[in-house]
């Protein structure tokens, strides 16, 4: 009870940055409740973790950072959060995000922009940005995000914590806010690699309800290792260009230098369509959410907008008034890409390109590379208002991390170093379903890599 | 390329959103600019023959066909904006044409 009574206290105590969107009181009464009720024998007894406002909760209201879902309480809960509160974890609030995941600075919420725990006039990254900014605070040991093109890698590239996207089928998407159905994950945002390992270990594992995730058991820990003895660790060339921030790219070749050291071979290898993954990611995934967001209509759940006089109007009224900039430009170009006469030229070349990217990876793997390592975004953490009104410059901080989501390959990030105090990530790409392998290379790493260090 | 005033509307309406007038040249704008951004997608040869690709289960996993109870915690009177007797209620069509 004590320690609800804390972990409540701690999370309260993070309120100037904006990362959580439940109010203090519910949160207390919900964290005393659940403490209360957790199982004991669970393997994560006790154990906060706070969950990005996109996945659905009975404990608390879920409105994906937007005012169309503004006090919606869901009458069901994610697959995750049951796995979370069975293994005895307790919820810990829901955490700020950009409007339906969509953006990368958490600076499009309808509920204000979260502040970067190291320096308030940046960004945390985003969308996940509320829960990178509580675990970067140490409110929280874990916080669960999701990560449809970077959402969970990016923010946890900026605030120097780690964020895992698992293989697409890992985890299942039931309760999950759709947002990009072929690209989304839940994924996990951790104080440390075994923290979010161990989160990540829990939520997996198949499920009934979603038939996009894989009938597999859950996902095994593997050991901390002494060396990577027997790794072979490519290095695309495409993610490593001239114009890469020096200081991101000199903390990259500190953390090559230390596998090499552990034992890891180390090898250039080429991921040529690598250019082409931004704008393919931007046909596929507004798409998918022109789609999804259809059902946001006035007539089934959340609020309803006045100044309806039919039902055509009430669509369009709600929904107008309801999402925010990024969201309605992401419907309208989903829109566009999908109408007659433009599908062919866009949507069905991003799908062939889209597969030309996921062969890419296949190749590199199927030569005995066992894991991909590369910046996880280009610049660390950029200037609240910097990119806001450039819908391409902000979509290019993703520039790294669309690729394992247009491949449904497992990547995290994990912190390498520092530029002036602020935070760079390291990002490893695995092998579809060897978030094993993945994990363990992140141990040996971690260990060595002097992450708060000037790189 | 780009997107005329006339085209956000009509996209606007095949999306059902409702987009002001004194937001409409901003929009335009930038949706020209994402869409000739991506639009350098259709200069690479794909020769029409590549496959295209979705992750997941390659075969669809079929549930039995069994009835199960509702995971509702609660039903659509406690979070539908207006419910009645069993139904949605919504304003009338319009004009029927």
């Amino acid at each position: 009870m004590s320690d609800a009574r804390a972990v409540a206290d701690r999370l309260i105590k993070a309120k100037r940055l904006n990362a959580l969107l439940t109010p203090a009181k519910d949160l207390r009464k919900s964290l005393l409740a659940q403490a209360e009720a957790a199982r004991t024998t669970g393997v994560l007894y006790g154990m906060p973790v706070a969950v990005k406002d996109n996945i659905c909760t009975l404990e608390f209201t879920t409105t994906c950072g937007s005012k169309i879902l503004e006090g919606y309480q869901s009458p069901y809960e994610a697959t995750a959060i049951t796995k979370l509160k069975a293994a005895g974890a307790l919820i810990a609030g829901k955490t700020n995000c950009d409007e339906f995941a969509m953006g990368s600075s958490t600076e499009h919420s309808a509920y204000g922009r979260v502040i970067h725990p190291l320096d308030k006039a940046r960004v945390p990254g985003g969308s996940s940005g509320g829960s990178a900014a509580l675990v970067a605070a140490g409110a929280v040991p874990a916080a669960l995000g999701s990560d449809t093109g970077g959402s969970v890698r990016q923010p946890a590239a900026f605030c120097g914590v780690v964020g895992m996207k698992p293989t697409y089928g890992r985890v299942s998407r039931y309760g999950l806010v759709a947002f990009g159905s072929s690209l989304d994950q839940i994924g996990v945002l951790g104080r440390s690699v075994h923290d979010a390992a161990r989160v990540l270990s829990v939520i997996s594992g198949r499920d009934a309800r979603d038939s996009t995730c894989e009938d597999r058991d859950p996902l095994r820990l593997p050991t901390v290792p002494e060396s990577l003895q027997g790794f072979v660790i490519g290095l695309p060339k495409e993610y490593f260009p001239a114009e890469l921030d020096p200081a991101v790219k000199r903390a990259c070749d500190r953390a090559i230098r230390m596998m090499k050291e552990l034992g890891a071979a180390v090898r250039e290898v080429s991921l040529p369509h690598t250019p082409y993954a931004v704008p393919t990611y931007y046909v596929i995934a507004p798409a998918e959410a022109s789609s999804n967001l259809a059902r946001y209509d006035g007539v089934r759940y959340g609020p309803r907008f006045d100044g309806h006089q039919d039902l055509h109007a009430l669509y369009r009224t709600t929904r107008g008034q309801g999402f925010g900039p990024e969201v309605r430009r992401r419907i309208l170009v989903g829109t566009y890409v999908l109408s007659a006469g433009y599908y062919d030229a866009y949507y069905r070349r991003a799908q062939q390109m889209r597969a030309l990217i996921a062969q890419d990876f296949r190749n590199a793997f199927d030569r005995g590379v066992d894991l991909l390592f590369t910046p996880t975004v280009p610049a660390p953490a950029f200037k609240a208002g910097e990119k806001l009104s450039d819908p391409i410059a902000m979509y290019m901080s993703d520039i790294f991390t669309v690729t394992a989501n247009l491949a449904g390959l497992p990547a995290m990030s994990l912190p390498i170093g520092r530029v002036k105090g602020l935070p760079i990530g390291g990002q490893l790409i695995g092998q579809a379903f060897l978030e094993d392998e993945m994990i363990e290379a992140a141990y040996a790493l971690e260990r060595v890599v002097p992450a708060t260090d000037e790189a | 390329m780009s997107v005329s005033r006339d085209e956000v509307l009509r996209i606007a309406q095949l999306a059902e959103l409702d987009v002001d007038d004194d937001a409409l040249p901003e929009i335009a704008e930038q949706m020209s600019r994402i869409l000739d951004y991506v639009a350098q997608l259709s200069a690479i040869p794909t020769n029409g023959t590549v496959k295209t690709f979705v992750p997941g289960p390659d075969a669809m996993r079929f549930r039995p066909d069994e009835v199960a109870p509702s995971p509702l915690m609660f039903g659509p009177a406690q979070f539908a904006p207006a419910f009645k007797e069993g139904f949605f209620v919504v304003p009338k069509l319009g004009q029927f044409e």
